[in-house]
């Protein structure tokens, strides 16, 4: 086999050299994609669980209410519990760092002395963490901060050397009392890492006296289990007792409906891939019929011939994956920044300053491009085998055999897929945000149009005969006809540009859709003027809290030009294992001045909401099927409360769902009375402008703050869902260039089949430009179908994204909007750059010297 | 020069054609001069490998001679650029070739005019003539068909018409019936010869057969690249 290998199908990788490349190529980007994305996802869970981990330390169980907090008097209790061998508690804040945008400080607030126990503090230079606990100016002060060595170095600050961070009360700086290691904890966040006295941390960010977290070591005679019942039972049932590893689940479970998405944009390129693997090895049967012939006739079996093509599928994965593994790092940095930005921005706050390839990504990598070659391979290596050996002796054997024949069974397998498709992605989820079923019928969908695409592809000759002829004469007529006459050869790149396309319509329509709900549920339900939020232009995971007494400097600040100011805290908290964020606003204002978008129930009266009536998002709702008058029960700092659904209404703050409280009830049951965001009202909207700045200068400076109108927010709500998507755009670009490589290929080999004709034409006086219109023509076509195919796939995808994914995986249903922006978009990029890439091939043909043409045979 | 010479259709003088394949040199013509008067039949014969295609190759504007000087219609062609060649051959020359002759996507009639349409001509005008050619040959009700619904025959009538619609000035034919029986060879060979009789029509044919060859006005032999015999044909009796 190895000589075969070596003799027969090397040598004719050298002799189409180029189309060997290209594949390469191809394999290379399919697999570098794939293997690119897989790091990044795995870089996202990695800082998630590092800042889990190393955080957790080496405690048995951990007390936690991470997003609401608890009294720090629960410590003792934990304490005196039986089998508590050791406690250690801690709050943890992120600082937004002051004039750097979007960089921040995770805080950690501990006992040093007691914390040591869980977790090893390593002092840089002459910190000296053994003296700390007796260090009165770093206890007893509220500006002093141990900070990493990296990101002192980064700051280019020594010790003694100032930083300023937002604390809820506006910049503060804060003195850097000594440096500490990367090691342990402050291997977190990237090690943007700093250390405060937990006191001085209450103190300088507002947190009162409360603990988001006690450590606890147990006597492992009690159990764990045991314990963790004791503990549980000793603290109440509103905080939780679980062991670390258990943490973070609800975490987990956000990022993974992110992840589904760049999972499945790497799919698709490594889809795409494979489909010009399929393109060269189909190709190269086709030229080689009485090289097989040959072989049969000289005694090689059907099953040597498949293990061959196989074999050699086989070589071009391995190496393309190869290539595509380093291919892969630079995909890997290059997206990385977007995606930790739009998962900071949408999820939880990450630092992720690298991607690496482990281990795992190698092997994915590998296996998928091999695999995928010899699975790409398997049909046409079929075909071969099925050469007779009087093949070899046949004069014409090169000429387009095998692309030319449509079979049935392909039309009926495609149309099959089409039709299961719709059934398929009605099937409910098999696990929280991960939509399996929806995303298999968009494998149906498109594999369903590749295989019905050579039909399609022949029956278009007749109706672009006449367009062809207009555009290009008689060279675009023949084009047209070339373009139909080896159906099953040409239908790959056009299926391939239709997936790129697909997906680019696909994406388009759910951006589309859902921007277009969220500007009109922020021009409807929250209608205020001016938007207020410290530390980044939006409220959510990124910004700084304010003390309540902000809102009287405001007032003061708009000189009068304040009709009404919105207190609005946006907390994440987890409820029914879902990090939702719990909404609370003066309902009153709310009401009044916005319309609030109710899809079922009324809005709360007072009296109804003391008594637990609530309103929630329409996505809580639907993901965890809450109908109005349902309960559920929150864990808050004041115990577990019992809430009834009174009104569902639609709601974008977060796509894991959120739960509106009135601000009184808020403060009194979480026990806190910052703000995230003030809605501003005004009197006169002509004076916003005056308004604005007169807020900015008096302000502006102390909180950081970010006041951003009615429009600036709505245009930020939109490049944050844009940008939520940005990936996806490099993918679809990916896979259109894979689509290109594939049209090369193809009219690489076509210009091989009608070198004779090209002759033929030349003889009769066709000169170069016709020839060169000829196979850009044909090119036009494919791109056109290409495109076509893939606006129209890309709506039926969309409408399954929108309407059953997207529900799926946010529980958010708005209205489906075709986007025929990017369709029409889609269009023109996709014809042109297959025209583009159709004039290499053409080039070739309209240079072919007449007389070896018209002697080729 | 003599005045029979400047009313020449075809002057060739001098005229080598080597090919360089890796070091070896192939002299496939080796200095050939002829001269053919207008409206004449030259039949060319020569066993395979002589230069037969190679000269005609060079007549019909295909390629262009290593040296010497090759005169087509009062042309001097042999220095022509690439894009002129192909206008040249498009408005001046007709070719018939021995397979392979027509587009397989295009009808009959569309093979037909394809060298006006790829001279930028409108369908419209062009439909008609073709039709009326392909009926005038025996292809009456066939213009719609596409190649694989012809037979051999059908087929090489169809080329002629094609290489006569435009109104050449030339006519060149690489044995135009060496892939038909004889039966069928001859009623080409008689539709070529009647055709461009009737035109006044030069035609350069190539073939292997010596009674293909004896319907022209004239032979040439040609062996190794030289031409080794010229003679009148004796009118078929
Ligand atoms: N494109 C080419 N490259 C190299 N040699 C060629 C080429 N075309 C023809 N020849 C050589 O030139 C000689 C004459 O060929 P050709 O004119 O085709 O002969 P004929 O048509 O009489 O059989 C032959 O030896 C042939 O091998
Ligand atoms: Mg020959």
């Amino acid at each position: 086999m190895w000589s075969l290998l070596r003799f027969v199908s090397f040598r004719h990788v050298f002799q189409s050299p180029l189309r060997s490349l290209l594949t390469l190529v191809g394999v290379a980007v399919g697999v570098a994609t794939l293997v690119g994305i897989a790091a990044i996802n795995r870089s996202v869970m990695d800082a998630f669980r590092s800042t889990i981990d190393t955080v957790a330390g080496k405690a048995d169980l951990t007390v936690a209410a991470e997003t609401s907090g608890f009294s720090e008097d629960l410590l003792e209790t934990v304490r005196a519990t039986p089998g508590v061998l050791h406690a250690a508690g801690g709050l943890s804040v992120v600082a937004p760092v002051n004039n750097s945008p979007g960089e921040s400080l995770y805080i950690m607030g501990v006992d040093l002395l007691d914390d040591g126990y869980f977790r090893t503090y390593e002092g840089a230079g002459e910190t000296n963490v053994g003296k700390l606990a007796d260090d009165l100016e770093f206890l007893n002060s509220t500006d002093r901060i141990l900070v990493s060595e990296r990101f002192a170095r980064a700051k280019n600050l020594g010790v003694g050397g100032i930083i300023e961070l937002q604390t809820h009360e506006g910049a503060r700086p804060f003195v850097i009392h000594g440096l500490l290691k990367e090691t342990g904890p402050l291997k977190a966040f990237g090690g943007s890492v700093g250390v405060m006295f937990f006191g001085s941390l209450q103190e300088a960010f507002g947190k009162g006296r409360t603990l988001t977290r006690i450590d606890v070591a147990i006597d492992q005679q009690v159990g764990l289990e045991a314990m963790k019942e004791r503990l549980q039972k000793a603290v109440g049932a509103s905080i939780e007792v679980d062991s670390p590893d258990k943490r973070g689940s609800a975490v987990t479970t956000m990022v993974r409906s992110f992840q589904l998405g760049l999972n499945l944009g790497s799919g698709v390129a490594l889809l795409v891939g494979v489909f010009l693997v399929y393109n060269t090895v189909s190709i190269s049967v086709v030229q080689r019929r009485r090289e097989i012939g040959t072989l049969r006739a000289l005694g090689a079996t059907r099953r040597r011939i498949r293990v061959l093509f196989a074999l050699e599928a086989a070589v071009f994965g391995l190496l393309g994956s190869l290539l595509g593994m380093p291919l892969g790092v630079l995909v890997g940095k290059a997206a990385i920044g977007s995606v930790a930005n739009s998962v900071s921005e949408i999820y939880v706050r990450v630092n992720i300053n690298d991607v690496k390839l482990g281990s795992s990504e190698l092997i994915l990598g590998l296996t998928l491009g091999v695999l995928g070659s010899v699975f790409a391979a398997l049909r046409p290596a079929w075909i071969a085998s099925g050469v007779q050996p009087v093949e070899a002796l046949r004069k014409d054997a090169a000429i387009g055999a095998g692309a030319v024949e449509v079979k049935a069974w392909p039309t009926w397998v495609g149309l099959g897929l089409l039709i299961f498709a719709w059934p398929v992605a009605q099937i409910p989820p098999p696990l929280e945000n991960f939509p399996a079923f929806g995303y298999t019928a968009i494998f149906f969908i498109l594999m369903g149009i590749t295989l019905l695409s050579p039909i399609v592809l022949r029956w278009l000759n007749v109706p672009f005969q006449r367009p062809g002829e207009l555009l290009f004469g008689i060279s675009g007529r023949l084009a047209a006809d070339n373009f139909a006459r080896a159906p099953v050869r040409t239908a790959v790149p056009v299926s391939a540009l239709s997936i790129g396309v697909t997906m680019a319509v696909t994406v388009g329509a759910f951006i589309g859709s859902f921007q277009a709900s969220a500007d009109k549920w922020i021009e409807q339900a929250i209608p205020a003027d001016l938007f207020v939020t410290s530390s980044a232009r939006l409220a959510g995971t990124q910004n700084q809290p304010m003390k309540a007494e902000v809102e009287a400097e405001l007032l003061a600040a708009g000189n009068g030009n304040i009709e009404a100011l919105n207190p609005v805290r946006l907390m994440a908290h987890d409820v029914l294992g879902l990090r939702v964020f719990v909404i609370s606003l003066d309902s009153s204002i709310h009401e009044k001045l916005g319309s609030t978008m109710i899809l079922e129930g009324k809005i709360p009266t007072p009296e109804e909401r003391a008594k637990g009536y609530v309103t929630v998002s329409e996505n809580f709702s639907r993901r965890r099927d809450l109908k109005v008058g349902s309960t559920f029960v929150m864990k808050t700092p004041t115990g577990e409360h019992t809430y009834t659904v009174g009104t569902i209404i639609i709601d974008y703050t977060s796509d894991q769902g959120s739960v509106i409280l009135d601000r009184s009830i808020f403060k009194e049951q979480f026990k806190t009375d910052q703000v995230d965001t003030f809605h501003v009202y005004l009197k006169d909207k002509s004076k916003l402008e005056e308004t604005r700045n007169a807020i900015t200068a008096k302000l502006g400076k102390q909180y950081d703050l970010y006041v951003l109108s009615n429009d600036e927010l709505r245009q930020e709500a939109k490049k944050l869902v844009g940008g939520a998507f940005a990936i996806t755009y490099a993918m679809e670009t990916v896979a259109v260039a894979l689509a290109l490589l594939g049209i090369i290929n193809t009219l690489l080999a076509a210009v091989l089949d009608r070198t004779r004709e090209i002759g033929l034409l030349r003889a009769v006086g066709a000169d170069r430009g016709h020839v060169l219109k000829l196979f850009t023509g044909e090119a036009f076509f494919i791109g056109l179908t290409g495109s076509l195919f893939g606006v129209a796939t890309g709506g039926v995808v969309g409408f399954i994204v929108t309407n059953i994914v997207g529900v799926q995986a946010t529980g958010w249903n708005f209205p489906y909007a075709y986007p025929w922006m990017t369709a029409v978009q889609m269009i023109l990029i996709g014809t042109v750059s297959a025209i583009i890439a159709g004039l290499y091939p053409a080039r070739r043909a309209a240079r072919l010297d007449v007389v070896e043409a018209l002697a080729y045979e | 020069m003599s005045n029979a010479n400047a009313n020449a259709m075809i002057e060739v003088s001098n005229v080598v054609k080597v090919y360089k394949r890796g070091k070896t040199e192939v002299r496939a013509l080796n200095g050939v001069s002829l001269s053919v008067p207008r409206g004449q039949f030259l039949s060319v014969m020569g066993s395979s490998g002589s230069g037969k295609s190679t000269m005609l190759n060079l007549l019909g504007a295909l390629d262009v001679p290593t040296s010497g000087t090759l005169r087509i219609d009062g042309k001097e062609i042999s220095r022509f650029p690439d894009d002129e060649l192909s206008r040249f051959r498009r408005d001046r020359l007709g070719f018939i070739f021995q397979f392979f002759n027509l587009l397989p996507t295009l009808t009959a009639v569309e093979n037909v005019i394809l060298p006006e349409l790829l001279a930028g001509k409108s369908r419209e005008l062009l439909e008609p003539k073709a039709i009326a050619l392909l009926e005038q040959f025996g292809l009456k009700g066939r213009g719609a068909h596409r190649p694989d619904e012809l037979s051999g025959g059908e087929m090489q009538r169809v080329a002629v018409a094609r290489a006569l619609l435009s109104e050449p000035a030339l006519l060149l034919a690489d044995e135009p019936t060496g892939n038909l029986d004889s039966k069928t060879g001859s009623e080409v060979l008689r539709l070529i010869r009647e055709a461009t009789r009737a035109r006044q029509l030069t035609v350069v044919m190539v073939t292997h057969d010596p009674k293909a060859a004896e319907v022209g006005d004239r032979l040439v032999r040609l062996a190794d690249g030289n031409i080794i015999g010229d003679d009148a044909v004796q009118a078929a009796a």
